[in-house]
Order: structure tokens, then C-alpha cells, then sequence
């Protein structure tokens, strides 16, 4: 879709500082890409289930790795990485091939037979279970769609409680994950920065241990324990066009996201007609052009619905 | 994920039995109302699993949108069992269910009677898929309305029809169906007439599918039209591993107008399969069909029609 320019909609303000940033093992998101990422000299052992032999990486020759996790069934083989000259293997996918929500477990096979072990230390690691649940006593890394980053486009930030040992921020952004977003401690707080994709999301934080809603944002959610979660929304710009119609005098946009205002949004004349660009989250939009008076569905989109009083409108979609 | 898949479908085989009677009522509180015959309710795609946000009995949390069940599924997690607990065969284990029967079903002004369901433990879905689940919306409460799986705007519409299958209400859709299809309907299950290479085969159409799946005992010929990527191995990482061939099927038909591009598909031993869907398949057709075909499901016409996709705007 068009102008997928994540930017970050404040609902509560905040002090600007500068959070650290965890960088997770294995992966990093570049543009609209996943990059795998795998170093030799990142791991210690590699292990073999089959055998259940264990290795120091010092003793294995790398021919050849492949990314192996949930997005693709674990196969070993399927996507095979390219070796750079420094002797970094990557391995490159668009973002959209991932479901629009998700958090992936994966791990990287050495020579079709051997996994590359995580450590504890690593940020982003899950414990490894077999299809029964059973723990494996060995770790798998994870990858997520939202990711932390000191440009991302949603900051969070918790006033306070600086006596607390660890402050970490969990939501519907990495299905409630209580272990990977570290939130950063701050001088009057805790702070963490995220770059997530358009969309209304659930999120607490978790104070040794203790979940709690974020107590300055008074956007919040019942939730099914019979508590609160808050809510933050991320909003992309999204630029509506009208072609043609040049001898009108005025064309507002009116829909759902500025309350079917006659007013508020007025387009402005471009070479080929009109155009607006305002902020929208996730999700569907209702809307209709008034043309000097004269309210009518977008031309130039097929997607159109009926409200609920018998009204046709037209249909934007964004996609996150 | 195949797992679950398994564990969604097997639990269908279900035969359920009146034994309890609540009177309650399930709404959707992110649904719009169009008219007194039609709602349209968003749903989230987990993996490829469409979920609504849905009330039942003072809950308030997800379901999962599954053609490929028969009833109204609870799970036992989040609702008690009532006292006549019988046993029923699953996968892997027997499967302690019992039946609630919801005496009102209730869509805002839409009402549907003695809807049975059942009670099961599907907490491990819940934590396959890291995600609260109350229930599965099956056939038994899809079958008295038209169904629009639109996985263009994300929504499931619902509109009422009549026992022909007409709808009770002409101002639904705006948008251009391109083509329709007949469909068998055997027990629960949507059973299409599809062509791959020549050779027809029988295919389930279940919503909750996350993968298509191709039984592999299928003619060869039809697996000339199957181009394998790889092997799943389904546990990966973790202990044991079951096996199947991932790939692209290419070229399925439904008619002469209405054909698939390539779809991802598993080749699987569906013996277990059948007798989860009642009837004899040559495979399964799910997420990867919604994806690309925009469906509408009449049940009672036993028909599938198909809305346009809007090309990408610049």
C-alpha cells in the first residue's frame, strides 16, 4: 500500500532521552526487509538432536547455514544463506511475506545437521519445547514485527519506580512476551522505544514481576481479568486524491477518522485534482468527497460499503 | 502449526448430544451494524487464523472463524463443563467434552435458537498460539446466514437469508461479484469440484486451515502440477518430527472462469482428515484460498461467489 511512512502519534507526552538499544540476535529489520544474520563468532556450540552430541563452533568447518524456524516449517534446507566475503552469512525476505502479526521462533542450521546454540545472554531467546511442551534445555531465538529502536515511532515510558530491578513492557505487539522488551532505565523512570506497525495495540508494563497499566495514559481497555490494559494507536499518513473536478471551487474530505466533518479537512488543488493527507491507523475507513456541496463516494475506488443508515461510502483499507 | 491445525480439525468429529440448556447470548462488540439482516465484524489474523472479538456468558474475548467445524466450540478453560461429561476420541488422547446447549444466539437483533456446542480444553491452542481463545464459530451457527470472508478488509459479513437462501436484505454489498460456484455440502463440510491437471478432485473448504493440504496419495498426474520447496519437519528444533512436503500447487481450477495462482500446500496423509470432515477428500483448501479469493459461502443456495480485488491504489 501507499505511503507506509511510519510515523508516531503521540497520546501522552513525555521527556525526550535516549534509550539504549537492544539489538537482537540473528535478525535485524532494514526497510521493508528481514536481514538473517549469522557469525560464527556469535555462538560457542552448536548441537545435533539426532546424536545429541554437542560441539564447540571451533571444531566444526561451516559449509553452509540456513535460517530454520516456524515461519518456514523448520526446514533445514529451504532457506539456504548467502556467505559474504568477511564470512557473515545473510539471508534476506520482505517483510510482508511474514503474517501481519507475529513473533517467530527460529535458529540457524549449520551444514544441514546442526544448530547453532543461543546463550542466555542473548536478548531475544525463548526456551526451545518439543511438540508435547516438553523443555529441551536449549534456547531458540525469536523474531518479532515490532522491534525496539531509538527511531522508532512509539516511545514508551514509565515515570518512576526507579527503585524496581527490571521494568519490562509487554503487549499485544509481541503477544504478550515478558521477557524481551528490557525497558530502559531513565533518571525519573523507565523508557523504551518501539517501531511497530499501524494498528490500535494492548500493552502493561511488568514491574519485578508485577503487570501494571501505563498510569499516564488514560487510553486503556478492559481486559479478561477483569483489569485494564492501555491502549496506544499508530497512525501512518495516508494521502487521499480526487482526480479531476478542477472547476470546483471547494472539495473536503469527510469520514469516520475526523467525524464526517464538513469543515476540518479541506484539499488542497494539484495538477491532476485534489488531495489531503492525513493520519490513519490500522484498519478500515469510511469516507466520501463533498464537492462544492455536493457529497460523493470516491470515483476512483471500487471498494465501497453501505453504513449503517443505508448510506454508501467509500472504502479505504490500511494495511499494517 | 500443523499441530493445531490437527488438534482444530480432529476435535470436529465431535458428535454432540443436548444435554444442558443455557439461556445466553453472543454479541460482537467491534461489529457494525448495517441493518436488522446484516453485520460486518472485523477480525485479526493470527498466523492464518481469522479471530473475532466476540461475549458469551459475560466473556468477553477471541474465536476463531472455522467452516471446517461443526458446532459452536467452548473451550473448558474459560467455560465449566456441564455435569453429563462423555468421552469422545481424539488424535492422540481421548478427549473429555460435554455439551452446552446455547438456548439464544443472539447477532444484535439476530437470533438463533438451540445452537449446540461443545465444551472442550483448547488450551493448547491457546498457548501454541499465545492467545486468549473462548471458543470456535462453526457451521452450526454460520449455516443460517450468507458469510463474506473478505481477507481484503480484514471483516466476516454475515447477512440472514431465507430458508432458499435469499437474502432477506438487497443493500449488502457495492462491490462486483465476478463469478460463483456450486458446492456439495456433505455433513458440515464444503466439498469442492476441483481440476488440477485434468484429474477432478474433491477438496474441503475450511477456514481454519492455515495450510492447504493435498493428500498424497493423489494421481501423479496431479502432482506434476505440485512443485515441492521442501520438506516440513513440524517440530524443527524441538524432539520429534513429522515429516511433509511443503510446496506450491499449481493451476487449481474451479470452473472454466475462476482458477488459483499458485497456492502453498502440504502434501499429508488425510485418512485421519477424512474422518474429522465425514467424507472422503482429496484435500484441503484454506487460508491460501481466502487469501487470494475474496468469498462469499451460501450454504443453502450451495454456493460460493467471488468479489473482485481492488488492484493496489498508487
Amino acid at each position: 500500500m501507499q505511503h507506509i511512512v511510519i510515523l508516531f502519534v503521540a497520546l501522552f507526552s513525555f521527556n525526550v532521552a535516549v534509550a539504549q538499544i537492544t539489538e537482537h540476535k540473528g535478525y535485524q529489520i532494514i526497510g521493508d526487509y528481514v536481514v538473517f544474520i549469522f557469525n560464527k563468532s556469535d555462538y560457542e556450540f552448536f548441537s545435533n538432536d539426532e546424536f545429541h552430541d554437542r560441539l564447540e563452533t571451533s571444531e566444526v568447518y561451516v559449509k553452509s547455514v540456513a535460517v530454520a524456524g516456524e515461519f518456514n516449517g523448520w526446514s533445514r534446507d529451504a532457506w539456504q544463506m548467502k556467505k559474504a566475503e568477511d564470512g557473515t552469512y545473510t539471508y534476506e525476505r520482505l517483510l510482508s511475506d511474514f503474517s501481519e502479526e507475529f513473533d517467530w521462533e527460529f535458529k540457524f542450521v549449520i551444514n544441514g545437521n546442526y544448530w547453532a546454540e543461543p546463550s542466555y545472554d542473548d536478548p531475544n531467546i525463548v526456551d526451545a519445547k518439543d511438540e508435547y511442551g516438553k523443555y529441551l534445555h536449549v534456547y531458540n531465538l525469536k523474531l518479532y514485527s515490532s522491534y525496539a529502536s531509538k527511531d522508532g515511532n512509539a516511545r514508551f515510558r514509565l515515570k518512576g519506580y526507579t527503585d524496581a530491578k527490571t521494568v519490562i513492557l509487554s503487549g499485544t505487539f509481541n503477544r504478550w512476551d515478558e521477557s524481551i522488551y528490557k525497558m530502559n532505565k531513565v533518571d525519573d523512570g523507565w523508557e523504551l522505544t518501539l517501531q511497530l506497525k499501524p494498528d490500535i495495540y494492548e500493552y502493561k508494563f511488568i514491574v519485578d514481576g508485577e503487570w501494571i497499566e501505563d498510569p499516564d495514559n488514560p487510553a486503556k481497555k478492559k481486559n479478561e481479568y477483569h483489569g485494564y490494559n492501555s491502549l496506544i494507536n499508530i497512525k501512518v499518513p495516508i494521502t487521499f486524491t480526487l482526480l479531476d473536478y478542477k472547476s470546483a471551487k471547494e472539495v473536503i474530505l469527510a469520514g469516520d477518522f475526523n467525524d464526517w466533518s464538513e469543515q476540518e479537512f479541506r484539499m488542497r488543488r494539484t495538477d491532476s485534482g485534489w488531495a489531503y493527507t492525513t493520519f490513519l491507523s490500522g484498519g478500515k475507513h469510511h469516507y466520501k468527497f463533498i464537492v462544492d456541496g455536493s457529497w460523493i463516494t470516491d470515483p476512483d475506488n471500487p471498494v465501497r460499503e453501505y453504513d449503517g443508515k443505508g448510506n454508501i461510502n467509500s472504502v479505504y483499507m490500511v494495511r499494517n | 502449526m500443523q499441530r493445531l491445525l490437527y488438534c482444530i480439525v480432529f476435535i470436529f468429529t465431535l458428535t454432540t448430544y443436548a444435554n444442558d440448556k443455557v439461556d445466553s447470548y453472543i454479541g460482537f462488540p467491534t461489529a457494525e451494524v448495517v441493518n436488522d439482516y446484516t453485520t460486518r465484524i472485523p477480525f485479526k489474523l493470527i498466523d492464518h487464523l481469522i479471530v473475532v472479538e466476540a461475549e458469551l456468558f459475560d466473556k468477553k474475548g477471541n474465536f476463531i472463524i472455522d467452516t471446517g467445524s461443526e458446532t459452536l466450540i467452548l473451550n473448558s478453560v474459560h467455560f465449566k463443563k456441564s455435569s453429563n461429561e462423555k468421552i469422545t476420541h481424539g488424535v492422540n488422547a481421548d478427549i473429555h467434552s460435554s455439551v452446552k446447549h446455547v438456548n439464544t444466539f443472539l447477532l444484535k437483533n439476530f437470533e438463533l435458537r438451540h445452537t449446540k456446542s461443545d465444551v472442550i480444553d483448547l488450551s493448547h491452542i491457546e498457548k501454541t498460539k499465545k492467545m486468549n481463545l473462548l471458543g470456535v464459530i462453526g457451521h452450526s451457527v454460520l449455516k443460517d446466514f450468507e458469510i463474506f470472508i473478505d481477507l481484503y478488509l480484514n471483516q466476516i459479513t454475515l447477512t440472514r437469508v431465507d430458508k432458499l437462501g435469499n437474502r432477506l436484505d438487497d443493500n449488502v454489498y457495492l462491490e462486483e461479484i465476478t463469478d460463483s460456484i456450486n458446492f456439495k455440502l456433505k455433513k458440515h463440510t464444503i466439498v469442492l469440484n476441483t481440476e488440477v491437471n485434468g484429474v477432478m478432485l474433491k477438496m474441503g473448504l475450511d477456514s481454519a486451515a492455515e495450510y492447504n493440504q493435498l493428500n498424497k496419495k493423489v494421481s501423479s498426474k496431479v502432482l506434476k502440477n505440485f512443485f515441492p520447496s521442501r520438506k516440513l519437519k513440524l517440530s524443527g528444533a524441538s524432539g520429534k518430527t513429522v515429516e511433509v512436503m511443503a510446496g506450491k500447487l499449481f493451476r487449481v481450477k474451479l470452473s472454466d472462469n475462476v482458477y488459483f495462482g499458485p497456492m502453498q500446500t502440504v502434501l499429508a496423509n488425510l485418512k485421519r482428515m477424512n474422518e474429522a470432515f465425514g467424507t472422503r477428500l482429496d484435500g484441503v483448501l484454506g487460508y491460501e484460498f481466502f487469501k487470494q479469493k475474496r468469498t462469499i459461502i451460501n450454504y443453502k443456495k450451495r454456493q460460493l461467489y467471488f468479489v473482485k480485488t481492488p488492484m493496489p491504489r498508487q
